[in-house]
């Protein structure tokens, strides 16, 4: 099914961080119209999402240039769901940050920032087609390291270097791979790519030579950027030196992009044929060590912030145990865990925020005795926790049920591990839990603690965590409708018809393929 | 004063943030038509051939940022009296506003329409996506004397 309206998820970021630019001065200006653009993309992408419940595929040719020769951006069920959990996750962070951003930040360029890389995050999600999703990741990453850089501490650039120098590299071998899949196969386009697979699969002709090595390039790039075992080593040191609702945002949207690549690129197109037997291996070792030795970092952790950010890794690697497995049903498993896990990992991140302000630290030494004080916060902190361990009927406990129960028949130690890695992750939660809203205030260390950002009203805050967590219980209590959706998603990953039809590239690349080969 | 630029002992003449060769001021009067012109050329060529918005807008800022070098900061100010920001702003502003309007008319986005104008016995060519290019051209010369001037204002301090 067509629909040219797709543009405006993209049209419409961009065209607010302009107006933004405009505003700069006017912060309220700035908010309301950034909260405008972001909630109109939300009832957009919902309305499109309820359209294709039922496995449909929606397109527009930008520029009405026919794929494989335009840019062909789809809304399918994959890129629909983490669309709209990806707008929510972001609404919350902005009405977050409107209480705790230090308005020293916010007045330089903050809120165009935050458009574009929802603009990149939004590209990413739609786009149909391998060089523009590399134009995508790098829109996104330049608005990322916009936002590392504003505060101008010393640490921050420390760590916006590092960022930014792998990053680079990352983009490097990204363009380079995939002006080398254009040389091999002649396109982009990623549904002409799956049916020259297909095509091929179907004749018996062997992919050209040298296509795993590609794979494997790829799967590099994008393991990077997803922070894979073992390429996550950026991830820890970076997320501790945002400000708070910027980490919350990161968390929730920028690894998941790489998984998202992952879980686009490689069912349709790199993990076919020989590349297979390499790739799924690969993956697999991956999932073990992401997971249970990202958890084993978290447990050794002793500040909020670190502990969740280092969670992040280990909860990457339930997503990647999925993809290893790629079958249709783990992937819908997999994309459901992404979509919980975006919501529930980045209200845990804004809860934690709220922490700091109150008791001036996030070290958990010298915290506790929140739940006394605060009882929604730790309310909404307890169900976030709970939700990322997997205790039914949080959202948790549907996306690992579906994974670990794909997983026993194809790889059971996997399976093993992934019960491991929830029973430390309740670990660790209890142990933010009980030390810093449990028990009793600690003495008081003697160390200044005041908050770093000095609040009018945590208002924002608060209403930024309600929405957030109301939507991890929607996720967890309304599983079975976004797990139709999820399925629609895994069956046209492992069978790309209707998507290749959907995009209807030409048939005139086939003719001239087979006139290459003959 | 840019002490890059004082190195050169020659008798301080040139208006503030400028340089003192006669050289390069007298080649910069030639040099920054010329650029200009070939900008206009790049843009115009870009619709079927190599050339475009971009490339035209490095080659106009080059040009740009040789005459800030050589006449310096209050010259270049009398040159282009818009903050560099205004100059991305109002090319994005163009660039997105030629990308989107074709949703109006219910076509995807960045579609282009085009006309012919007959002139005499010539033909003229005109699409829109012209002034896509025209936006992403300010915005190019923005972001490059952006950074050139804040460059050199960390230089100058």
């Amino acid at each position: 099914m067509t629909n040219d309206l797709l543009g405006l998820l993209v049209v419409i970021p961009l065209a607010s961080a302009v107006v933004s630019v405009a505003l700069i001065g006017h912060p309220t200006h700035q908010r309301v119209l950034g909260l405008a653009s972001q909630l109109t993309m939300l009832a957009l992408a919902l309305t499109w999402l309820v359209r294709i419940r039922d496995g449909e595929v929606m397109v527009s040719q930008m520029g009405s240039w026919r794929a494989p020769f335009g840019i062909t951006l789809v809304f399918d069920s994959l890129s629909g769901l983490l669309l709209c959990a990806g707008l929510i996750v972001a609404i919350s962070c902005s009405i977050h940050s409107f209480s705790l951003i230090d308005p020293q930040i916010e007045r330089r360029y903050f809120h165009p920032l935050v458009q574009l890389l929802l603009m990149g995050i939004n590209q990413s999600f739609l786009t149909g087609d391998l060089f523009n999703l590399f134009v995508a990741f790098e829109i996104m990453l330049m608005a990322s390291y916009g936002l590392l850089s504003i505060g101008h501490t010393r640490q921050q650039m420390a760590q916006a270097y590092k960022y930014l120098l792998l990053n680079l590299v990352g983009s490097t071998v990204f363009v380079i791979t995939a002006g080398l899949v254009y040389g091999m196969t002649g396109t982009l386009n990623i549904a002409d790519l799956a049916r020259m697979v297909v095509e091929r699969t179907e004749a018996g002709v062997p992919l050209p030579t040298g296509f795993t090595g590609l794979s494997v390039l790829l799967l590099i790039v994008f393991g990077l950027k997803g922070a894979f075992f073992p390429l996550w080593f950026w991830l820890p040191d970076t997320y501790h030196t945002f400000p708070i609702s910027i980490a919350a945002l990161f968390s929730g949207l920028l690894t998941k992009i790489g998984v998202y690549a992952v879980l686009r690129t490689f069912p349709l197109v790199f993990a076919a044929g020989e590349a297979r037997d390499v790739i799924l291996p690969l993956l697999a070792i991956s999932a073990g060590f992401t997971m249970f030795l990202g958890v084993l970092g978290a447990v050794s952790q002793n500040q909020v912030r670190r502990i969740l950010a280092i969670h992040v890794i280990s909860q990457v690697g339930y997503m990647v145990f999925g993809l290893s497995l790629m079958t249709a049903a783990s992937l819908a498993g997999a994309l459901y865990y992404m979509v919980q896990h975006m919501v529930v990992k980045s209200s845990l991140f804004l809860c934690c925020g709220v922490m700091e302000q109150h008791a001036g630290t996030d070290d958990l030494d010298e915290i506790g005795g929140l739940a006394r004080r605060h009882r929604w916060l730790a309310t909404a902190f307890l169900v976030a926790a709970l939700s990322l361990v997997g205790l039914p009927p949080l959202s948790g406990f549907f996306g690992k049920l579906v994974l670990i129960r794909e997983g026993w028949s194809i790889h059971w130690w996997l399976s093993t591990l992934a019960l491991a890695t929830g029973a430390l992750t309740l670990l660790s939660m209890l142990k933010i839990w009980t030390l810093s809203f449990w028990r009793t205030e600690p003495a008081p260390s003697g160390a200044d603690r005041r908050p770093t950002v000095r609040v009018e009203s945590l208002r924002g805050a608060h209403v930024g965590i309600g929405v957030l967590v109301a939507t991890a219980l929607f996720v967890g209590l309304a599983a079975e409708p976004i797990y139709d959706i999820a399925f629609h998603a895994g069956q046209q990953l492992t069978d790309p018809t209707a998507y290749i039809e959907a995009v209807d590239p030409l048939r005139i690349a086939a003719a001239v393929e087979s006139s290459a080969a003959g | 004063m840019r002490p890059f630029l004082r190195r050169t002992r020659w008798p301080v003449g040139g208006p503030i943030g400028g340089t003192s060769s006669v050289i390069l001021r007298t080649a910069v009067r030639l040099i920054l038509p010329l650029t200009f012109l070939f900008a206009v050329y790049a843009a115009l060529k870009g619709h079927n051939g190599p050339g475009g918005g971009f490339i035209a807008g490095l080659v106009a800022s080059v040009g740009l940022c040789t005459y800030r070098m050589s006449y310096g900061y209050q010259a270049f100010h009398r040159l282009v009296p818009l903050h560099p920001r205004w100059l991305v702003f109002i090319g994005l502003g163009l660039a997105v506003g030629v990308a989107a309007l074709p949703l109006a008319a219910g076509n995807p986005v960045l579609r282009s329409a085009a006309t012919s104008i007959h002139l005499g016995n010539a033909d003229l060519h005109l699409v829109s996506s012209t002034a896509f290019d025209l936006g992403v051209l300010m915005v190019v010369v923005g972001v490059a004397i952006g950074m050139i001037s804040r460059l050199d204002e960390e230089a100058e301090r």
